[in-house]
């Protein structure tokens, strides 16, 4: 199908016509923060933005969500389950990085036999309307985990930012038939594509890290007590900013609330991390993940290598969240290049 | 926004929970004092005893305000009257810390209320309840820290 | 006028040469000092414990972690399944010094164990406003010059009024040198930029105390609703020393842990009154908060409290016991209530 062009003006007009059947989500300005919240009126929307602060995993895995509620009356307890939300979503302004980290956490929702209904039906209902990076960030590095700047596959209908107008690219089957239902776009030209291209190039050449993280899953298995984790750790606080804002995390915290007064409670989930020192704490009081160690050498695991070996993918999307927010500074680029200089020497003396 | 919800309030003749944590050494024996010498006040409070005003945490009292309580009352002995010689003194510097941060919050002054009353003091104790009520009634209905269920 | 950047230079090289003897005479085991960050307007703690590594210290208006968090974990290590107490020196600025003095007073560390290297300080910046401030633009480099902070990027330079974009605490802060340092001859280094002597330095706390409950409700809600609850600001707190927090207890709960408002708001709330009598202002908890919170307007409405009440100020005194360990009879209790 072909490329259409939609003019930045038009995006109020384009708001509004989706709204009518879709909840929108598109990057605001939140006191300085930019984050994907419900618009209704295309002038909210922060166009100018490299990525949100907290990622769009928000919309299908918000920070707390209730599973079912019970009243109690006498011996009596009924449940009542949650009501499946129907409502369809779109998500407007998603960047590549991001869209990739919504196949990884359909992964985990979406394994073998445990299927997660909450996150499932909210995923199947989200339709995902992104936007190339045109300036990635110096903490950028999606090249090197088969991203790009412009890459499209994950997404519904991908947009590509050219000043003052977008060239829309439908990619699945919605994203056409949507774009289809929006007549009055118009057909894009030849030297807009062309120059989308253009876009597209500099954009890679814009990214300045390059990673090789092909090679550290062996590594990771077999050295497993290397001094080098407690380097790594020793500077680590322990905050949970690095996975909350990470939009492959997806651990959660099941917690049970009642309201005795008014004979009802609630089961919830919120978001958890493996950095947090109850995480692992088992009712005995042991706590096999004691120390900021053990706790740091997961996080990087469970991305680099347990990911790939259960889901044949690698657990992180390289969008720099976690290098940009780490009080500690604790950069996720310097952490992977000691451990592939680590593995190198560590070939060497096999070889020798 | 308060005086619409006392209007709602006293038309639907709403009165006001509190919860007392009082002393076992003084004020709860002062509350049985003022219930063995016929005095009367209300019967909005539900009297939790406490083996020591020190013993309470801060955190009693701000989640009795989330569960829902309209008011707090907190009793202990008078200054150099403690059973533990100074648990009520130390309580005193925790109380106003509470006292000033909960209203820095927004909490309306008179939702939390501190008092000394002794055991002989059932006159007192029926009085400074009497008080908290009115106080409490004013204020209406403890709706900030109701959550969205 | 003192020149901040040549003053951060003259500093940094001292604080290096300091370091590297106290590593070679081995007076110290380790060393606990920032080094350079990998990104603008962002440092990184470093422990050092060669003298060769020496030269990764340094010392900017970005260090703004509170290196004091980093004693009661480090102080002791387990050699051969034994406790053995560490000597470690520790790069203190002001408000470092004065949580170590708090900590010493706690008894949570032992003094012999700790060598304080006192430096000045001019102030730290606030990185989150900055970066708000930009927008949509990456920051590639910044500048200090004069007064004012450059900030470079993709095709843009924007001046900031270093003065103006300081830590909310480190505005109002008045004990930028250190109350103690063991390890200089001249005891402390730099220069500190002269404190014009606030009248009164609660000032903004007054004019917010006067609103109406609820304006105030209103406030707190709308300033800490994006609290996404990860606790960088109990971890980054170096009296945050519990090993169980009050969050963190579930037997029982006392405190729902989702982001619903009242629980967030709960949260800050006991934070602060836990911190009552404590906080040095060092404004480590706004600083690393990912969604740029300023949380200095609760600490410094506790500051005012312990100050008016209690007439104390944190960190400053090794005698000094602090206002909530001890009471006087005649505490203030004008917030009792009283039969008429």
């Amino acid at each position: 199908m072909q490329e259409k062009i939609i003019f930045k003006k038009e995006i109020p007009k384009l708001v509004k016509e989706l709204t009518k059947e879709y909840i929108l989500y598109a990057p605001k300005n939140v006191k300085g923060n930019i984050e994907y919240k419900r618009v209704n009126d295309g002038k909210d929307i922060e166009l100018e933005f490299l990525n949100s602060k907290v990622p769009p995993k928000e919309i299908v895995f918000p920070r707390m969500e209730t599973m079912f509620t019970y009243t109690r009356n006498g011996k009596n307890i009924e449940i009542q389950k949650s009501k499946k939300v129907e409502d369809k979503n779109i998500i407007f302004g998603i960047r590549p990085c991001d869209a990739h980290s919504f196949v990884l956490l359909e992964q985990f929702f979406n394994f073998g036999e445990f299927k997660d209904d909450l996150f499932l039906n909210k995923r199947k209902n989200t339709i995902l309307m992104g936007i190339g990076c045109n300036t990635p960030r110096n903490t950028c590095f999606c090249t090197s985990l088969e991203g790009h700047p412009f890459k499209k596959d994950d997404m519904d209908i991908f947009m590509v930012d050219l000043d003052d107008r977008y060239v829309v690219t439908p990619i699945s089957d919605t994203g056409k038939e949507i774009i289809k239902r929006l007549s009055w776009l118009v057909d894009a030209k030849e030297e807009d594509l062309e120059k989308a291209i253009e876009l597209s190039k500099k954009a890679e050449s814009m990214i300045s890290t390059t990673l090789e993280i092909q090679d550290s899953y062996d590594f990771l298995d077999s050295e497993f007590s290397d001094p080098i984790w407690k380097e790594i750790s020793e500077t680590c606080m322990g905050c949970g900013s690095c996975s909350f804002l990470c939009p492959t995390c997806t651990c959660f915290d099941v917690i049970d609330e009642e309201d005795q007064y008014n004979n009802r409670g609630r089961r919830m989930r919120i978001w958890d991390t493996c950095q947090f020192c109850l995480y692992s704490l088992h009712t005995s009081g042991h706590n096999p993940r004691d120390s900021s160690i053990e706790r740091c050498r997961n996080r990087i695991l469970h991305k680099f290598s347990y990911y790939p070996t259960n889901y044949n993918l690698i657990g992180c999307v390289g969008c720099g969240r976690c290098i940009q927010l780490c009080p500690v500074n604790n950069d996720l680029r310097v952490i992977l290049r000691k451990l592939n200089e680590i593995q190198k020497k560590e070939e060497k003396t096999i070889v020798a | 926004m308060n005086e619409v919800i006392t209007e709602k309030a006293q038309k639907e003749d709403w009165e006001p929970k509190i919860i007392a944590f009082l002393c076992n050494w003084c004020s709860y024996a002062g509350a049985d004092l003022a219930g063995v010498s016929r005095i009367q006040y209300p019967s909005n409070i539900r009297i939790v005893r406490v083996p020591c005003s020190g013993r309470l945490n801060p955190f009693f009292i701000i989640r009795s305000l989330v569960d829902g309580w309209d008011g707090v009352l907190v009793s202990g002995c008078h200054p150099g009257d403690c059973h533990y010689i100074s648990g009520n003194l130390v309580a005193r510097r925790r109380f106003a810390i509470l006292n000033d941060l909960l209203e820095f919050f927004g909490i309306e002054p008179g939702r939390v209320n501190f008092m000394w009353a002794s055991a002989a003091e059932g006159e007192r104790f029926a009085v400074l309840v009497r008080k908290t009520t009115e106080i409490v009634k004013k204020l209406g209905p403890n709706e900030k820290f109701k959550k969205q269920w | 006028m003192v020149d901040i950047k040549n003053e951060n230079q003259k500093i940094e090289e001292k604080m290096r040469n300091v370091a590297r003897d106290l590593l070679k005479e081995k007076k110290v085991d380790l060393i606990i000092g920032y080094s350079e960050g990998t990104l603008p307007l962002a440092s990184a703690p470093v422990f050092i414990r060669d003298e060769q590594e020496v030269d990764k210290l340094v010392w900017n208006n970005s260090c703004y972690v509170n290196l004091a968090k980093y004693l009661i974990p480090n102080i002791r290590e387990n050699i051969n399944g034994e406790l053995v107490d560490l000597k470690v020196g520790i790069i203190s600025k002001g408000c470092v010094a004065r949580s170590i003095i708090h900590l010493l007073v706690e008894h949570q560390i032992n003094k012999e164990n700790i060598i304080i290297i006192g430096i000045n300080c001019n102030g730290i910046l606030n990185r989150r406003r900055i970066e708000k401030e930009i927008g949509a633009h990456e920051i590639t480099e910044t500048e200090l010059s004069g007064d004012h902070l450059i900030v470079k990027g993709n095709k843009f330079e924007k001046k900031f009024k270093f003065n103006d974009y300081m830590n909310e605490l480190c505005k109002h802060c008045e004990i930028r040198a250190p109350p103690i340092s063991d390890s200089l001859k001249d005891n402390i280094v730099g220069e500190c930029q002269e404190v014009d002597s606030l009248e009164d330095p609660f000032e903004d706390i007054v004019d917010f105390e006067k609103k109406s409950a609820d304006e105030k409700w209103a406030f707190m809600n709308e300033v800490l609703k994006d609290c996404t609850r990860c606790y960088a600001c109990r971890e980054a707190c170096p009296l945050c020393y519990c090993n169980l927090c009050f969050v963190d207890q579930n037997l029982p709960t006392w405190f729902g842990k989702t982001s619903e408002i009242s629980d967030i708001l709960i949260f800050h709330m006991v934070r602060g009154l836990h911190l009552a009598g404590r906080c040095v202002e060092c404004g480590a908890c706004s600083s690393v908060c990912p969604m740029g919170i300023d949380l200095s307007l609760i600490n410094r409405k506790i500051n005012k409290v312990v100050k008016d009440r209690f007439d104390f100020v944190s960190g400053l005194s090794l005698e000094k016991l602090s206002p909530m360990m001890t009471y006087k009879m005649n505490d203030k209790q004008e917030f009792m209530l009283e039969e008429n």
